[in-house]
């Protein structure tokens, strides 16, 4: 343990280059694990924040989780003033207490104490501790000791204290200082790790995963006691095993009509691929996603026949109910836990760990076709993950143990827009014709979304997603997506009054009506991190304009090409007679590049802005 | 806007067997059958029938008991969210609560085999989640959801709070087929009724009850029992930009006047006229208990105004004062919870402990300033019939100084003198003075949302554009800008950050003023510089003007409004541009001058450009001289706004001569 007693929060103290882009500065930050028994962890916080100007009041705000199997012990707290000199102190009391469950979730039983102090005068320091008994040693906290954006830190320390029979393994992440390991008098073993001196870092755009170039210190046991559910693993394979062996064995029974009529429904299809599209589709109608958590209900299912019979469930469930529906036509599948988001997280291939996965799809592994299923959407064609879940590492969990497995990457060229539009402007500059769409791979659901909304909403919706200036819309279809190449057709016919503004006797219109790049990332001094771009897509547009007679472009037409390792931009524009052909063609690769390339990311998006903000001006012919 | 609030009169007739509650457990084949609600076949659900039933309870402590039974048609997966369910419980504290008991719930929905099967609610599913202090919330979703299933539900709620009768809203985000609230009221309580909405009541009869009510004591008095029923009503769709939906969601609304206290027989007043609320308002502890409290604040304010000698500039220093020692907590209402002294003096708290600190203090000081009740626009429309206290949710100061008066608002640090935040401006206030009557007061915002922008350009023969980019901002507009300012920890930031977002614009140069003179006119002046849009070779160069701050898009895009569009503030914004070009080139051509108006002063929209001797000015003017259009305006507010982009397509030529 670390003495603080004396700490002096003078903020006249505070490191210079700590005050430079900061609202606040974490003045220590010190965590403290205790493994005591298999089921009694103590975890030790204190923290000192201070706080610089109004801005920082949001970093000194305490928020402290807990549950019932995490129990507050203590909370305590005092304020100090400029000078370090303490003017108020604060206790458990103070803190509201208030569910910290999802919105979306029908029951977790999450739930936060939190308090705010109301301090007047900057800058101020608030100084707290708590301790909480954990019932459980499955998962312990990490240690992250970079701070938001706006904030710095003088002093972070990160300490993790055992009997030397509780054996751990420990990930270190970009720790400017490797563990010390002690030993006490009592026998106890203690790892700790310290940093110091962190300055504020800014925002940057297109950073790279926080594992990347964050500290982080990861702490697994080996064994380890969970809900009651004991268990040990140093690898994935072991840890894949248990929850096979501990929490899915003997889930997956459903009754015998379920059966019979999984069998009839499969009657006749003899190819095991079409006989999972079946059992899948079922599913999907059959069932919803609701989410209940609730101890151990966190990592288990429920009982398939409890599925069967409510027809909801929560993304375990409803995987663990396809996996039950799938085995009764003898067809093998693997529950799969995974880190979910649109942003790629994979698991790490050195340290295996509980806390890496958030969410679970089933992989069925078909010889030469390993086929991924999403099963908490009643609209997701069958063998299609989506920008949730793909392209990244996740964790199978066989009867042979657990296993690391990589899901489909869509690559930029899968996940397509294209777009092809025949207009006519007429002489009083309104614009008529048709737009045909199609979105393919993960912008599928771009469309998808409101598939099924009735059509005045599907007006609506379409209204707001094109700035076409007094779009008008004659009529509006949608071809569904129903293979694992996911592809949403949308066809519309339209009008759009003034579309063509007409001043001075010249029509003024965007020439790139429907697809618009207007953001262009902001510039960034000193850029710390590499560029990321999480996935890649393609836009290609050819739009056809009848131009009013008479009428010709003013301007230089665009004919452009930009070409980057990242990405690709080809504008071209021809004209024919009174035809004026529009095309344009974006490509942004995902994957890592250097830091360097970033301005060359920013001119790139710019000159895309431009080169979309092209405003056609028609003048008469001569 | 029309006002869409009328009173409910009745008349009491016996009538025998009037409806009830429906049986539950019930479906017709139609209803399973039903492929589409034919009044509306775009909805996803429609409830079949829904019932409610609330009445006085002779138990002990005399709970309010309120019970609801709904049958819901589900036609398609869009629409399972209505198969969960959740039902808000209020705590008064440990030993007072709501209660809710026999949930009952079930589904019908046909099977593979077209069979219809039946599944009851688990009562292990339902659960109860503690939200905070005051709330609790009792939810539970409906098993086996099927496309075209019925869900069926009822509960029976118990509160403390008999005073509240149970509102009933007629009107959801589904349509409803029929709807029914029977309302049991004592002949010894007596209620204001009201209907919100555009509805009107299908049905709507009363009928007596013997003896129905009896608290104890051996005395017991009739009930009339009145039924509302509304049918075939319209799914609420809400609307961007919109004003309070409470204003036009159609519900019935029960206000208690009085009632007799059946064991004294004394008539006890709760809300009756504005004298009454005026007498109970001013001895309440937590309004005017704390308004009265002003030497507690005497001593508080005595050092900043020290020296100040005319009522304004004291008022200006208390104001101050307040603003910069208390943070408000998020808390609305017009009631100070702990006091105001607690509050100054932990410096933080709701919107009651803060303003009514600040009237304590003005008056304290010897300005007289009185209480002001409002609604915020998001709470809704305020009822002026008869009194509603429960209408009202904030409280602010009106400081009468020399003839006028100023109205404040001191939870938001940034807010200059006699300046509420827009949330404040909605339609009239009520003022509460402690010596006489309170009035209504029309609440209207002394300054609009304004700004001027200038842009001072030449265009170099190095093909750089200089210049000066000058903006005053005045009313909201200065608000809105010192936020954005001082999200940054300082002006260097903010200026760095926005240099960023000009992108290809650089500021070379900037001087920010009066960013903490909260009164004054905030002004920012930057020298910028940028490229040319077009090679300087070619012999022509066209010119958008509009390279800062395009509208671009439409924000309204819809053919039809059905409610009232909320602009926030009135809107007045100026910009002007001068370009000075070297000698060797010349105005070729400029587009077309607009002058564009809104019918009834609505607003304005002109564009104006002029030639000077070395190039030309532009003059741009919007104003929206309306905080709240009316649907019938929408039309108009579309097409200046199409207008408005139209003239930022528009270019300048500009030609080497």
């Amino acid at each position: 343990m670390i003495c603080n007693a004396q700490q002096n929060y003078d903020a006249g103290l505070i490191p210079k280059p700590l005050l430079a882009y900061s609202s606040a500065v974490v003045r220590y930050s010190d965590q403290e694990i205790e493994v005591k028994d298999l089921d009694n962890t103590i975890y030790h916080i204190k923290e000192a924040i201070t706080v610089l100007n109004k801005n920082g009041d949001k970093h000194a705000e305490i928020a402290v989780w807990h549950n019932k199997s995490n129990i507050i012990r203590y909370i305590k707290g005092a304020i100090y003033n400029a000078a370090g000199k303490p003017v108020g102190k604060f206790a458990e009391k103070d803190f509201e207490d208030a569910s910290a469950a999802d919105n979306s979730a029908l029951f977790e039983d999450s739930r936060v104490k939190h308090y705010q102090p109301a301090i007047i005068e900057y800058p101020y320091t608030v100084e707290y501790e708590y301790e909480i008994r954990s019932k459980q040693t499955l998962n312990f906290y990490n240690w992250e000791p970079n701070p938001a954006t706006g904030v710095s830190v003088e002093k972070s320390v990160f300490s993790f204290t055992s009997k030397p029979d509780f054996k751990i393994n420990y990930k270190e992440i970009n720790t400017p200082n490797k563990a010390v390991i002690s030993t006490s008098a009592q026998g106890l073993k203690t790892y700790a790790w310290h940093l110091d001196n962190l300055r504020s870092v800014k925002y940057e755009p297109y950073s790279p995963n926080p594992e990347q170039y964050l500290t982080m210190v990861k702490i697994a046991p080996e064994k380890f006691m969970y809900e009651g559910i004991s268990g040990s693993f140093t690898n994935w394979k072991e840890l894949g095993q248990w929850v096979y062996d501990k929490l899915l064995l003997n889930r997956d029974a459903i009754p015998v009509e379920t059966v019979e009529y999984i069998k009839q429904l499969t009657t006749g299809i003899s190819d095991p691929k079409l006989k999972a599209k079946k059992i899948y589709e079922y599913m999907q109608h059959k069932t919803r996603y609701v989410s209940i958590q609730v101890g151990i209900g966190g990592y288990q299912p429920f009982l398939a026949a409890d599925v069967d019979k409510s027809s909801y469930g929560d993304c375990k469930a409803l995987v663990n109910y396809t996996h039950a529906l799938l085995k009764t036509a003898d067809i093998e599948s693997w529950y799969c836990i995974v880190k979910s988001g649109s942003r790629k997280r994979s698991f790490m291939a050195d340290f295996a760990s509980m806390d890496q996965g958030d969410h679970v799809i089933l992989c069925v592994p078909f010889k030469n076709d390993t086929t991924w299923l999403e099963c908490t959407s009643q609209t997701i064609p069958f063998g299609f993950l989506g920008d949730f879940t793909d392209d990244r590492w996740v964790l199978a969990c066989t009867p042979d143990g657990g296993k690391l497995m990589h899901t489909p990457h869509y690559a930029a060229t899968t996940n397509v827009i294209r777009r092809k539009a025949d207009f006519v402007i007429d002489d009083k500059g309104e614009l008529s014709g048709t737009m045909v769409t199609a979105f393919g791979g993960t912008d599928y659901d771009t469309r998808d979304s409101f598939i099924d909304e009735s059509y005045t909403e599907q007006l609506k919706s379409i209204r707001e997603a094109y700035p076409i200036i007094n779009m008008d819309i004659e009529k509006l279809e949608f071809t569904k997506a129903k293979s694992s190449d996911a592809v949403t057709t949308e066809n519309i016919k339209l009008k759009a009054r003034e579309f063509a503004a007409f001043n001075s006797d010249k029509y003024y219109f965007k020439i790139n009506l429907a697809n618009r790049a207007d953001h262009v990332p902001d510039e960034v001094r000193n850029r710390s991190t590499d560029v990321y771009i999480n996935r890649g897509y393609v836009e290609e547009d050819e739009i056809s304009y009848q131009l009013p007679a008479g009428y010709k472009p003013e301007k230089i037409l665009l004919n452009q090409t930009f070409d980057k390792p990242f990405g690709k931009y080809t504008v071209s524009m021809h004209l024919n007679g009174q035809q004026l052909v529009y095309k344009r063609k974006f490509q942004l690769n995902d994957g890592t590049y250097s830091k360097d390339s970033y301005q060359d990311l920013v001119d790139f998006y710019q000159s895309v802005a431009d080169a979309d903000a092209y405003n056609m001006v028609l003048v008469k012919r001569n | 806007m029309k006002r869409l609030l009328l009173i409910i009169t009745f008349s009491i007739s016996p009538i025998v067997l009037w409806a009830q509650d429906f049986a539950f457990g019930q479906y017709s084949l139609d209803e399973i059958n039903m492929q589409k609600y034919s009044k509306d076949t775009s909805a996803h659900a429609v409830v079949l029938k829904e019932f409610g039933k609330t009445w006085l309870s002779s138990a002990q402590d005399i709970p309010l008991i309120h019970e609801y039974h709904a049958k819901i048609k589900i036609f398609d997966s869009q629409a399972f969210a209505q198969g969960t369910i959740e039902i808000p419980i209020y705590k008064i504290d440990n030993n007072r609560y709501e209660d809710i008991t026999n949930i009952e719930a079930v589904t019908y929905y046909q099977d593979e085999n077209g069979q219809v099967q039946k599944t009851e609610l688990n009562p292990k599913n339902i659960f109860h989640e503690k939200k905070n202090r005051y709330w609790d919330v009792v939810k539970f979703t409906l098993p086996n959801l099927h496309k075209g299933c019925i869900i069926e539900y009822k509960y029976h709620l118990e509160t403390p709070l008999r005073f509240n009768f149970k509102t009933w809203i007629f009107q959801s985000d589904i349509p409803k087929m029929y709807s029914e609230y029977e309302a049991h009221l004592p002949a010894v309580y007596n209620y204001n009724v009201s209907l919100r909405g555009p509805y009107k009541l299908t049905k709507n009869n009363a009928e007596l009850e013997k003896d129905c009510f009896a608290p104890g004591g051996g005395v017991s008095c009739d009930c009339s029992k009145i039924t509302y029923i509304m049918a075939n009503i319209p799914a609420f769709i809400p609307e961007d930009y919109m004003t309070a939906p409470k204003n036009f969601i159609s519900a019935i609304y029960f206000e208690l006047s009085d009632y007799t206290d059946m064991n004294t027989g004394a008539k006890m007043k709760v809300t009756k006229d504005w004298k009454d609320v005026d007498y109970d308002m001013k001895h309440d502890e937590s309004f005017g208990g704390q308004i009265k409290r002003s030497s507690l604040m005497k001593d508080r304010t005595q050092s900043v105004i020290a020296g100040k000698t005319d009522e304004l500039s004291k008022a200006k220093a208390i104001y101050r004062l307040i603003q910069g020692n208390m943070k408000w907590n998020h808390f609305t209402g017009w009631g100070s919870e702990d006091g105001i002294k607690k509050a100054f003096d932990n410096h933080s708290g709701s919107v009651a402990d803060i303003n009514l600190c600040l009237i304590a203090a003005l008056n304290s000081a010897g300005i007289n300033t009185e209480a002001v009740l409002l609604s915020t626009r998001e709470h809704g429309v305020v009822n002026k019939l008869y009194p509603v206290e429960t209408d009202f949710n904030y409280v602010v100061a009106k400081a009468n100084i020399g003839g006028k008066s100023y109205m404040l608002d001191a939870t938001d640090p940034l807010l200059p003198f006699g300046l509420l935040p827009l949330d404040c401006i909605n339609d009239q206030g009520r003022v509460m003075n402690m010596d006489k009557p309170s009035y209504w007061m029309d609440l209207v915002a002394p300054e609009k949302k304004s700004r001027m922008f200038a842009l001072d350009l030449t265009l170099q023969d190095n093909g750089k554009i200089k210049g000066v980019m000058t903006t005053y901002s005045y009313g909201y507009e200065a608000l809105d800008k010192r936020k954005a300012i001082k999200k940054f920890n300082s002006v260097d930031e903010f200026v760095e950050d926005f240099d960023t977002k000009l992108k290809k614009i650089k500021i070379l140069k900037s001087e920010i003023h009066n960013l903490d003179s909260l009164d004054m006119p905030l002004s920012e002046k930057y020298e910028i510089e940028f490229d040319a849009p077009a090679n300087m070779s070619s012999n022509r160069i066209p010119f958008n003007p509009y390279f800062i701050d395009r509208i671009g898009e439409n924000p309204f895009k819809l053919q039809e409004r059905n409610y009232p569009v909320d602009r926030g503030a009135m809107y007045d914004d100026k910009f002007i541009l001068t370009l000075h070009l070297p000698k060797e080139y010349m105005v070729e051509t400029v587009p077309q001058n607009v002058a564009l108006a809104m019918p009834l002063q609505g607003g304005r929209f002109l564009v104006n450009y002029e030639h000077i001797e070395d190039g030309l000015t532009l003059s741009h003017v919007t104003q929206f001289n309306r905080s709240i259009y009316s649907p019938d305006e929408y039309p108009y507010l579309k097409e200046m706004f199409n207008k408005i982009i139209q003239a930022e397509n528009t270019e300048i030529v500009l030609k080497k001569k």
